[in-house]
Protein backbone atom coordinates (compact mmCIF):
# COMPACT_ATOMS: atom_id res chain seq x y z
CA UNK A 1 0.00 0.00 0.00
CA UNK A 2 1.34 3.48 -1.16
CA UNK A 3 1.10 6.75 1.38
CA UNK A 4 -2.01 8.81 1.02
CA UNK A 5 -1.47 11.64 -2.04
CA UNK A 6 -3.13 14.85 -2.13
CA UNK A 7 -6.49 14.30 -3.78
CA UNK A 8 -6.59 11.50 -0.63
CA UNK A 9 -9.91 11.91 1.84
CA UNK A 10 -8.54 10.49 4.95
CA UNK A 11 -11.46 8.72 6.74
CA UNK A 12 -11.65 6.69 9.84
CA UNK A 13 -11.86 3.04 8.58
CA UNK A 14 -15.03 1.13 8.86
CA UNK A 15 -15.56 -0.64 12.43
CA UNK A 16 -13.80 2.27 13.67
CA UNK A 17 -15.18 5.29 15.31
CA UNK A 18 -14.58 8.24 18.45
CA UNK A 19 -15.31 7.57 21.87
CA UNK A 20 -14.87 7.72 25.26
CA UNK A 21 -15.16 11.36 27.49
CA UNK A 22 -14.25 14.89 26.13
CA UNK A 23 -11.18 15.56 28.50
CA UNK A 24 -10.32 11.19 27.08
CA UNK A 25 -11.19 10.40 23.60
CA UNK A 26 -10.34 7.65 22.01
CA UNK A 27 -10.54 5.84 18.46
CA UNK A 28 -12.87 2.68 19.31
CA UNK A 29 -12.21 -0.61 17.22
CA UNK A 30 -13.99 -4.47 17.38
CA UNK A 31 -11.17 -5.66 19.70
CA UNK A 32 -9.82 -2.83 21.30
CA UNK A 33 -8.99 1.56 21.95
CA UNK A 34 -6.52 3.57 21.08
CA UNK A 35 -6.17 6.70 23.14
CA UNK A 36 -5.21 9.72 21.56
CA UNK A 37 -3.67 13.04 22.46
CA UNK A 38 -2.52 16.37 21.23
CA UNK A 39 -1.09 16.66 17.32
CA UNK A 40 -2.23 12.85 16.83
CA UNK A 41 -6.00 13.58 18.05
CA UNK A 42 -5.94 16.80 16.13
CA UNK A 43 -4.75 15.02 12.93
CA UNK A 44 -7.46 12.44 13.08
CA UNK A 45 -10.16 15.10 13.89
CA UNK A 46 -9.46 16.65 10.18
CA UNK A 47 -10.10 12.85 8.75
CA UNK A 48 -13.34 13.39 8.12
CA UNK A 49 -13.70 11.77 4.35
CA UNK A 50 -14.63 15.57 3.06
CA UNK A 51 -11.25 17.21 3.57
CA UNK A 52 -8.16 15.82 0.95
CA UNK A 53 -4.66 14.88 2.36
CA UNK A 54 -3.98 18.02 0.65
CA UNK A 55 -6.06 20.43 3.01
CA UNK A 56 -5.24 18.66 6.40
CA UNK A 57 -1.78 19.62 5.71
CA UNK A 58 -2.03 23.22 4.85
CA UNK A 59 -4.68 23.42 7.61
CA UNK A 60 -2.10 22.08 9.99
CA UNK A 61 1.03 23.64 8.31
CA UNK A 62 -0.93 26.95 8.91
CA UNK A 63 -1.70 26.25 12.24
CA UNK A 64 1.79 25.25 13.51
CA UNK A 65 4.35 28.14 11.49
CA UNK A 66 7.23 27.70 14.06
CA UNK A 67 7.83 23.38 12.41
CA UNK A 68 9.25 22.59 8.62
CA UNK A 69 6.01 22.54 6.52
CA UNK A 70 8.29 19.92 4.95
CA UNK A 71 8.38 17.96 8.23
CA UNK A 72 4.77 18.34 9.20
CA UNK A 73 3.65 16.54 5.91
CA UNK A 74 6.34 13.94 6.02
CA UNK A 75 5.01 13.00 9.67
CA UNK A 76 1.50 13.06 9.11
CA UNK A 77 1.65 10.56 5.34
CA UNK A 78 3.76 8.20 8.25
CA UNK A 79 1.16 8.46 10.71
CA UNK A 80 -1.78 7.68 8.48
CA UNK A 81 -0.02 5.23 6.58
CA UNK A 82 0.79 3.16 9.99
CA UNK A 83 -3.07 3.37 10.76
CA UNK A 84 -4.07 2.69 7.62
CA UNK A 85 -2.10 -0.95 7.78
CA UNK A 86 -3.91 -1.42 11.01
CA UNK A 87 -6.97 -0.57 9.26
CA UNK A 88 -8.10 2.01 11.43
CA UNK A 89 -8.16 4.64 8.38
CA UNK A 90 -8.78 4.51 4.69
CA UNK A 91 -7.98 6.97 2.39
CA UNK B 1 -10.17 2.09 43.96
CA UNK B 2 -9.29 -0.09 41.25
CA UNK B 3 -9.87 1.12 37.93
CA UNK B 4 -13.24 0.09 35.86
CA UNK B 5 -13.28 -2.23 33.36
CA UNK B 6 -13.32 -1.39 29.73
CA UNK B 7 -15.38 -3.60 28.57
CA UNK B 8 -18.21 -6.15 28.70
CA UNK B 9 -18.74 -9.63 27.62
CA UNK B 10 -22.60 -10.05 27.47
CA UNK B 11 -23.25 -13.53 27.29
CA UNK B 12 -26.74 -13.69 26.38
CA UNK B 13 -27.37 -17.45 26.04
CA UNK B 14 -26.07 -20.29 26.26
CA UNK B 15 -28.32 -22.02 23.47
CA UNK B 16 -26.79 -22.23 20.48
CA UNK B 17 -27.16 -24.11 17.03
CA UNK B 18 -24.28 -25.40 16.44
CA UNK B 19 -22.24 -27.69 18.73
CA UNK B 20 -18.71 -27.12 18.01
CA UNK B 21 -15.79 -29.20 19.28
CA UNK B 22 -14.32 -26.62 20.15
CA UNK B 23 -16.59 -24.39 22.63
CA UNK B 24 -15.32 -22.69 25.81
CA UNK B 25 -18.20 -22.67 27.28
CA UNK B 26 -18.91 -24.17 30.50
CA UNK B 27 -20.02 -27.88 30.71
CA UNK B 28 -22.59 -26.93 33.44
CA UNK B 29 -25.06 -24.56 31.19
CA UNK B 30 -27.57 -21.86 32.10
CA UNK B 31 -30.67 -22.74 30.83
CA UNK B 32 -33.13 -20.70 28.63
CA UNK B 33 -35.35 -20.31 31.90
CA UNK B 34 -33.01 -18.56 34.15
CA UNK B 35 -31.89 -15.90 31.49
CA UNK B 36 -32.05 -12.30 32.24
CA UNK B 37 -35.15 -10.20 30.86
CA UNK B 38 -34.77 -7.09 28.03
CA UNK B 39 -34.98 -5.07 31.34
CA UNK B 40 -32.25 -6.56 33.14
CA UNK B 41 -29.71 -6.19 30.40
CA UNK B 42 -30.84 -2.54 29.46
CA UNK B 43 -29.89 -1.44 32.98
CA UNK B 44 -26.09 -3.81 32.89
CA UNK B 45 -25.87 -1.24 29.79
CA UNK B 46 -26.46 1.61 31.13
CA UNK B 47 -24.22 0.75 34.36
CA UNK B 48 -21.69 -0.10 31.97
CA UNK B 49 -21.63 3.23 30.09
CA UNK B 50 -21.76 5.14 33.52
CA UNK B 51 -18.71 3.26 34.13
CA UNK B 52 -17.09 4.41 31.65
CA UNK B 53 -16.63 0.97 29.75
CA UNK B 54 -16.08 1.39 25.89
CA UNK B 55 -17.32 -2.16 23.96
CA UNK B 56 -20.19 -4.68 24.50
CA UNK B 57 -19.10 -7.85 23.46
CA UNK B 58 -22.13 -9.66 22.55
CA UNK B 59 -21.79 -13.36 22.72
CA UNK B 60 -23.21 -16.62 24.03
CA UNK B 61 -24.02 -19.82 22.93
CA UNK B 62 -25.33 -17.89 19.76
CA UNK B 63 -26.85 -14.12 20.99
CA UNK B 64 -29.07 -14.66 18.05
CA UNK B 65 -31.34 -17.01 19.10
CA UNK B 66 -32.75 -14.02 22.02
CA UNK B 67 -35.59 -12.69 20.32
CA UNK B 68 -34.53 -9.21 21.67
CA UNK B 69 -31.55 -8.73 19.90
CA UNK B 70 -32.07 -5.91 18.36
CA UNK B 71 -33.54 -4.11 21.24
CA UNK B 72 -30.42 -5.20 23.40
CA UNK B 73 -28.18 -3.90 20.55
CA UNK B 74 -30.26 -0.66 20.94
CA UNK B 75 -29.87 -0.19 24.25
CA UNK B 76 -26.19 -1.22 24.27
CA UNK B 77 -25.49 1.60 21.70
CA UNK B 78 -27.78 4.13 23.38
CA UNK B 79 -25.48 3.89 26.61
CA UNK B 80 -22.27 4.58 24.36
CA UNK B 81 -21.43 1.26 24.24
CA UNK B 82 -19.49 -0.12 20.71
CA UNK B 83 -21.59 -3.12 20.04
CA UNK B 84 -19.66 -5.69 18.77
CA UNK B 85 -21.78 -9.29 17.69
CA UNK B 86 -20.16 -12.53 17.84
CA UNK B 87 -22.00 -15.03 16.29
CA UNK B 88 -22.33 -18.61 14.31
CA UNK B 89 -24.64 -16.38 12.04
CA UNK B 90 -27.32 -18.97 12.60
CA UNK B 91 -30.59 -16.85 12.48
CA UNK B 92 -29.43 -13.92 10.72
CA UNK B 93 -31.36 -13.10 7.45
CA UNK B 94 -30.90 -9.98 5.49
CA UNK B 95 -33.85 -8.04 7.13
CA UNK B 96 -32.71 -9.16 10.71
CA UNK B 97 -29.39 -7.70 9.89
CA UNK B 98 -30.31 -4.67 8.35
CA UNK B 99 -32.30 -4.06 11.80
CA UNK B 100 -29.78 -4.91 13.90
CA UNK B 101 -27.67 -2.44 11.62
CA UNK B 102 -30.18 0.49 12.02
CA UNK B 103 -30.41 -0.38 15.92
CA UNK B 104 -26.45 0.68 16.14
CA UNK B 105 -24.49 -2.60 15.63
CA UNK B 106 -20.60 -1.00 15.27
CA UNK B 107 -19.28 -4.59 14.26
CA UNK B 108 -20.13 -8.32 13.36
CA UNK B 109 -17.75 -11.21 13.62
CA UNK B 110 -18.79 -14.31 11.98
CA UNK B 111 -16.89 -17.77 13.18
CA UNK B 112 -15.70 -20.39 10.39
CA UNK B 113 -15.24 -23.36 11.20
CA UNK B 114 -12.91 -24.31 7.56
CA UNK B 115 -13.18 -23.38 3.83
CA UNK B 116 -14.04 -27.06 2.75
CA UNK B 117 -17.97 -27.51 3.66
CA UNK B 118 -17.78 -31.26 4.89
CA UNK B 119 -15.20 -30.91 7.56
CA UNK B 120 -16.88 -27.33 8.54
CA UNK B 121 -20.22 -29.20 9.11
CA UNK B 122 -18.58 -32.46 11.12
CA UNK B 123 -16.51 -29.84 13.41
CA UNK B 124 -19.64 -27.86 14.04
CA UNK B 125 -22.08 -30.50 14.30
CA UNK B 126 -24.65 -29.15 12.26
CA UNK B 127 -25.25 -27.73 8.35
CA UNK B 128 -24.11 -23.95 8.84
CA UNK B 129 -21.17 -23.81 6.48
CA UNK B 130 -23.32 -22.78 3.30
CA UNK B 131 -25.61 -20.52 5.46
CA UNK B 132 -22.27 -18.80 6.78
CA UNK B 133 -21.35 -17.87 3.03
CA UNK B 134 -24.59 -16.27 1.87
CA UNK B 135 -24.52 -14.00 5.47
CA UNK B 136 -20.78 -13.02 4.33
CA UNK B 137 -22.27 -11.52 0.75
CA UNK B 138 -25.18 -9.94 2.52
CA UNK B 139 -22.95 -8.16 5.05
CA UNK B 140 -21.19 -6.64 2.64
CA UNK B 141 -24.21 -5.15 1.19
CA UNK B 142 -24.83 -3.31 4.94
CA UNK B 143 -22.21 -0.59 6.63
CA UNK B 144 -21.27 -3.31 9.83
CA UNK B 145 -17.52 -3.69 10.39
CA UNK B 146 -16.93 -7.67 9.42
CA UNK B 147 -14.20 -9.84 11.23
CA UNK B 148 -13.78 -13.20 10.05
CA UNK B 149 -13.21 -15.75 13.16
CA UNK B 150 -11.42 -19.03 12.71
CA UNK B 151 -11.16 -21.43 15.13
CA UNK B 152 -7.81 -23.20 14.29
CA UNK B 153 -6.44 -27.00 16.07
CA UNK B 154 -5.11 -30.33 14.54
CA UNK B 155 -8.32 -31.38 12.03
CA UNK B 156 -7.68 -27.78 10.13
CA UNK B 157 -4.54 -26.40 10.00
CA UNK B 158 -2.98 -28.78 7.17
CA UNK B 159 -4.72 -26.69 5.05
CA UNK B 160 -4.88 -22.78 6.73
CA UNK B 161 -3.47 -21.34 3.00
CA UNK B 162 -6.60 -22.48 1.70
CA UNK B 163 -8.89 -21.36 4.69
CA UNK B 164 -7.31 -17.74 4.45
CA UNK B 165 -7.61 -17.85 0.52
CA UNK B 166 -11.59 -18.64 1.59
CA UNK B 167 -11.98 -15.74 4.10
CA UNK B 168 -9.85 -13.50 1.78
CA UNK B 169 -12.93 -13.50 -0.91
CA UNK B 170 -15.58 -12.61 1.89
CA UNK B 171 -13.48 -9.50 2.27
CA UNK B 172 -13.84 -8.74 5.75
CA UNK B 173 -11.97 -6.15 7.27
CA UNK B 174 -10.22 -8.16 9.69
CA UNK B 175 -9.44 -11.96 10.07
CA UNK B 176 -8.69 -13.51 13.89
CA UNK B 177 -6.99 -16.88 13.81
CA UNK B 178 -7.44 -18.19 17.20
CA UNK B 179 -6.06 -21.42 18.42
CA UNK B 180 -8.51 -23.56 20.41
CA UNK B 181 -8.23 -22.87 24.00
CA UNK B 182 -8.58 -25.23 26.27
CA UNK B 183 -11.41 -25.01 28.75
CA UNK B 184 -15.04 -26.28 28.83
CA UNK B 185 -15.67 -28.36 25.58
CA UNK B 186 -12.50 -28.26 24.25
CA UNK B 187 -10.96 -30.18 27.00
CA UNK B 188 -12.96 -32.61 27.18
CA UNK B 189 -11.71 -32.75 22.91
CA UNK B 190 -8.10 -31.69 23.50
CA UNK B 191 -6.59 -35.33 22.64
CA UNK B 192 -8.64 -34.54 18.82
CA UNK B 193 -7.94 -31.03 18.77
CA UNK B 194 -4.09 -30.34 20.05
CA UNK B 195 -1.73 -29.78 17.29
CA UNK B 196 1.62 -31.13 16.83
CA UNK B 197 4.40 -28.99 16.77
CA UNK B 198 5.20 -28.95 13.19
CA UNK B 199 1.72 -27.62 12.48
CA UNK B 200 2.29 -24.80 14.93
CA UNK B 201 5.46 -24.17 13.43
CA UNK B 202 3.70 -23.44 9.83
CA UNK B 203 0.87 -21.91 10.93
CA UNK B 204 2.76 -19.05 12.16
CA UNK B 205 5.01 -19.18 8.70
CA UNK B 206 1.29 -18.96 6.59
CA UNK B 207 -0.11 -16.00 9.11
CA UNK B 208 2.74 -14.45 9.16
CA UNK B 209 3.00 -14.41 5.00
CA UNK B 210 -0.74 -13.08 4.74
CA UNK B 211 0.05 -10.47 7.53
CA UNK B 212 2.46 -9.03 4.75
CA UNK B 213 0.41 -10.12 1.58
CA UNK B 214 -2.60 -8.38 3.25
CA UNK B 215 -1.41 -5.60 5.06
CA UNK B 216 -3.77 -2.32 4.94
CA UNK B 217 -6.91 -4.48 3.38
CA UNK B 218 -7.47 -6.95 5.51
CA UNK B 219 -6.21 -7.02 9.33
CA UNK B 220 -5.20 -10.37 10.76
CA UNK B 221 -4.86 -10.96 14.59
CA UNK B 222 -4.02 -14.48 15.54
CA UNK B 223 -3.70 -15.85 18.85
CA UNK B 224 -1.31 -18.45 19.55
CA UNK B 225 -1.19 -21.40 20.88
CA UNK B 226 -0.12 -21.05 25.14
CA UNK B 227 0.45 -24.79 25.09
CA UNK B 228 3.50 -24.43 22.87
CA UNK B 229 4.53 -20.57 24.65
CA UNK B 230 6.87 -20.00 26.43
CA UNK B 231 5.09 -17.92 28.96
CA UNK B 232 1.46 -18.24 29.65
CA UNK B 233 -0.66 -15.44 28.06
CA UNK B 234 -2.37 -12.59 30.17
CA UNK B 235 -5.83 -14.11 30.20
CA UNK B 236 -8.37 -11.56 30.32
CA UNK B 237 -5.28 -8.93 30.98
CA UNK B 238 -5.56 -10.21 34.48
CA UNK B 239 -7.98 -11.14 37.04
CA UNK B 240 -10.76 -8.56 37.05
CA UNK B 241 -8.30 -5.88 35.58
CA UNK B 242 -10.29 -5.01 32.15
CA UNK B 243 -12.99 -7.11 31.14
CA UNK B 244 -16.16 -8.19 33.10
CA UNK B 245 -18.36 -11.33 31.94
CA UNK B 246 -21.62 -11.51 32.78
CA UNK B 247 -23.24 -14.93 32.04
CA UNK B 248 -26.84 -15.41 31.05
CA UNK B 249 -28.39 -15.90 34.37
CA UNK B 250 -26.33 -13.03 35.60
CA UNK B 251 -23.31 -14.04 37.51
CA UNK B 252 -20.59 -11.88 36.82
CA UNK B 253 -17.42 -13.44 36.16
CA UNK B 254 -13.79 -11.83 35.51
CA UNK B 255 -13.90 -14.54 32.11
CA UNK B 256 -15.72 -17.18 30.12
CA UNK B 257 -14.61 -20.13 32.28
CA UNK B 258 -14.42 -18.92 36.15
CA UNK B 259 -17.25 -20.83 37.51
CA UNK B 260 -15.07 -23.99 37.76
CA UNK B 261 -13.06 -22.56 40.36
CA UNK B 262 -14.31 -24.26 43.55
CA UNK B 263 -15.32 -22.05 46.69
CA UNK B 264 -15.92 -18.77 44.93
CA UNK B 265 -18.95 -17.06 45.40
CA UNK B 266 -19.80 -15.21 42.15
CA UNK B 267 -22.06 -12.32 42.56
CA UNK B 268 -25.21 -12.01 40.44
CA UNK B 269 -26.49 -8.24 38.87
CA UNK B 270 -29.99 -8.80 39.90
CA UNK B 271 -28.96 -8.76 43.28
CA UNK B 272 -25.86 -6.04 43.34
CA UNK B 273 -25.07 -3.24 41.22
CA UNK B 274 -22.09 -3.86 38.44
CA UNK B 275 -20.01 -1.29 40.07
CA UNK B 276 -20.28 -2.51 43.76
CA UNK B 277 -19.46 -6.65 42.23
CA UNK B 278 -16.48 -5.05 40.36
CA UNK B 279 -14.89 -3.04 43.09
CA UNK B 280 -16.31 -5.23 46.24
CA UNK B 281 -16.68 -8.61 45.56
CA UNK B 282 -14.96 -11.18 46.88
CA UNK B 283 -14.61 -13.24 44.19
CA UNK B 284 -13.29 -10.03 42.09
CA UNK B 285 -10.30 -9.23 44.60
CA UNK B 286 -9.55 -12.84 44.86
CA UNK B 287 -7.03 -13.17 42.18
CA UNK B 288 -7.18 -9.45 41.68
CA UNK B 289 -3.11 -7.76 42.45
CA UNK B 290 0.11 -10.07 43.30
CA UNK B 291 -1.03 -11.12 46.76
CA UNK B 292 -2.13 -14.80 46.08
CA UNK B 293 0.83 -15.29 43.61
CA UNK B 294 2.59 -18.23 44.65
CA UNK B 295 6.58 -18.66 43.70
CA UNK B 296 8.28 -18.65 40.72
CA UNK B 297 5.46 -15.98 40.11
CA UNK B 298 5.78 -13.88 42.89
CA UNK B 299 9.02 -12.57 42.60
CA UNK B 300 9.11 -13.35 38.57
CA UNK B 301 10.13 -9.85 36.08
CA UNK B 302 6.89 -11.13 33.97
CA UNK B 303 4.52 -11.22 36.91
CA UNK B 304 2.85 -7.63 35.57
CA UNK B 305 2.52 -8.66 31.94
CA UNK B 306 1.01 -11.87 32.10
CA UNK B 307 -0.38 -12.09 35.90
CA UNK B 308 0.67 -15.63 36.18
CA UNK B 309 -1.26 -16.99 33.37
CA UNK B 310 -4.88 -18.24 33.83
CA UNK B 311 -6.20 -19.13 37.51
CA UNK B 312 -9.15 -21.26 35.06
CA UNK B 313 -6.24 -23.76 33.49
CA UNK B 314 -4.34 -23.52 36.80
CA UNK B 315 -7.01 -25.19 38.30
CA UNK B 316 -8.16 -27.57 35.05
CA UNK B 317 -4.95 -28.84 34.90
CA UNK B 318 -3.62 -28.87 38.43
CA UNK B 319 -6.61 -28.81 40.80
CA UNK B 320 -5.06 -25.72 42.20
CA UNK B 321 -6.58 -22.24 41.34
CA UNK B 322 -3.36 -20.61 42.89
CA UNK B 323 -0.94 -22.88 41.37
CA UNK B 324 1.15 -20.97 37.86
CA UNK B 325 -0.56 -21.41 34.69
CA UNK B 326 1.03 -24.54 33.67
CA UNK B 327 1.48 -23.10 30.45
CA UNK B 328 4.45 -21.26 32.00
CA UNK B 329 7.58 -23.49 31.22
CA UNK B 330 9.29 -21.75 34.45
CA UNK B 331 6.08 -23.27 36.77
CA UNK B 332 6.76 -26.40 39.13
CA UNK B 333 4.09 -28.48 37.43
CA UNK B 334 4.56 -27.79 33.72
CA UNK B 335 5.11 -31.95 32.93
CA UNK B 336 1.43 -31.75 32.49
CA UNK B 337 1.63 -29.75 29.10
CA UNK B 338 4.79 -31.79 28.27
CA UNK B 339 2.76 -34.81 28.48
CA UNK B 340 -0.19 -33.42 26.55
CA UNK B 341 2.47 -32.00 24.00
CA UNK B 342 3.96 -35.52 24.07
CA UNK B 343 1.18 -37.62 23.11
CA UNK B 344 -0.34 -34.91 20.50
CA UNK B 345 3.44 -35.25 18.93
CA UNK B 346 3.75 -39.00 19.31
CA UNK B 347 2.21 -39.43 15.38
CA UNK B 348 -1.10 -40.09 15.99
CA UNK B 349 -3.64 -40.17 12.71
CA UNK B 350 -5.79 -36.94 12.29
CA UNK B 351 -9.62 -38.31 11.71
CA UNK B 352 -11.43 -37.25 8.33
CA UNK B 353 -14.46 -35.89 7.94
CA UNK B 354 -17.68 -38.18 8.55
CA UNK B 355 -21.35 -37.25 7.02
CA UNK B 356 -24.41 -37.95 8.55
CA UNK B 357 -27.94 -37.24 7.75
CA UNK B 358 -28.74 -35.37 11.07
CA UNK B 359 -26.35 -34.85 14.56
CA UNK B 360 -27.39 -37.86 16.27
CA UNK B 361 -26.22 -40.26 13.33
CA UNK B 362 -22.48 -37.77 13.45
CA UNK B 363 -22.52 -38.23 17.48
CA UNK B 364 -22.66 -41.81 17.12
CA UNK B 365 -20.51 -42.02 14.56
CA UNK B 366 -17.93 -40.13 15.92
CA UNK B 367 -18.20 -41.16 20.01
CA UNK B 368 -14.62 -42.45 19.56
CA UNK B 369 -13.53 -38.99 18.49
CA UNK B 370 -15.02 -36.37 20.44
CA UNK B 371 -18.10 -34.66 22.33
CA UNK B 372 -19.95 -32.55 20.35
CA UNK B 373 -21.04 -29.87 22.97
CA UNK B 374 -24.63 -30.09 23.58
CA UNK B 375 -27.54 -27.29 24.40
CA UNK B 376 -29.09 -26.48 28.11
CA UNK B 377 -31.97 -27.72 29.35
Amino acid sequence: MSPPSDSSQPRLAAGCRWGGTDENRVILFPEGAIKLQGTGQQVLEHCDGQRTFGDIIRELQSQFTEADPNKIRDDISKFLEQLQQKRIVDY
Amino acid sequence: MVSNPLALIAELTHRCPLHCVYCSNPLQMAGATSELSTEEWTSIFQQSGKLGMLHAHFTGGEPLARSDLTELIAAAHAAGLYTNLITSGIGLNEPRLQALVAAGLDHIQVSFQDSREEPANWIAGAKAHAHKIELARAIRRHKVAFTVNLVVHRQNLDHLEEIIAFIEQMNPERVEIAHTQYYGWALVNRTALLPTRAQVEKAIEIVAAAEKRLAGRIRIDSVVPDYYAKYPKACMGGWGRQLVLINPAGKVLPCHAAEVIPGLEFENVREKSLEWIWQESASFRRFRGEDWMPQPCRSCDRRSEDFGGCRCQALLLTGDPTATDPACSLAPQHHIVDLALAEANSGGAVASPTTASSFVQLQNQTSNLWTYRTNPD
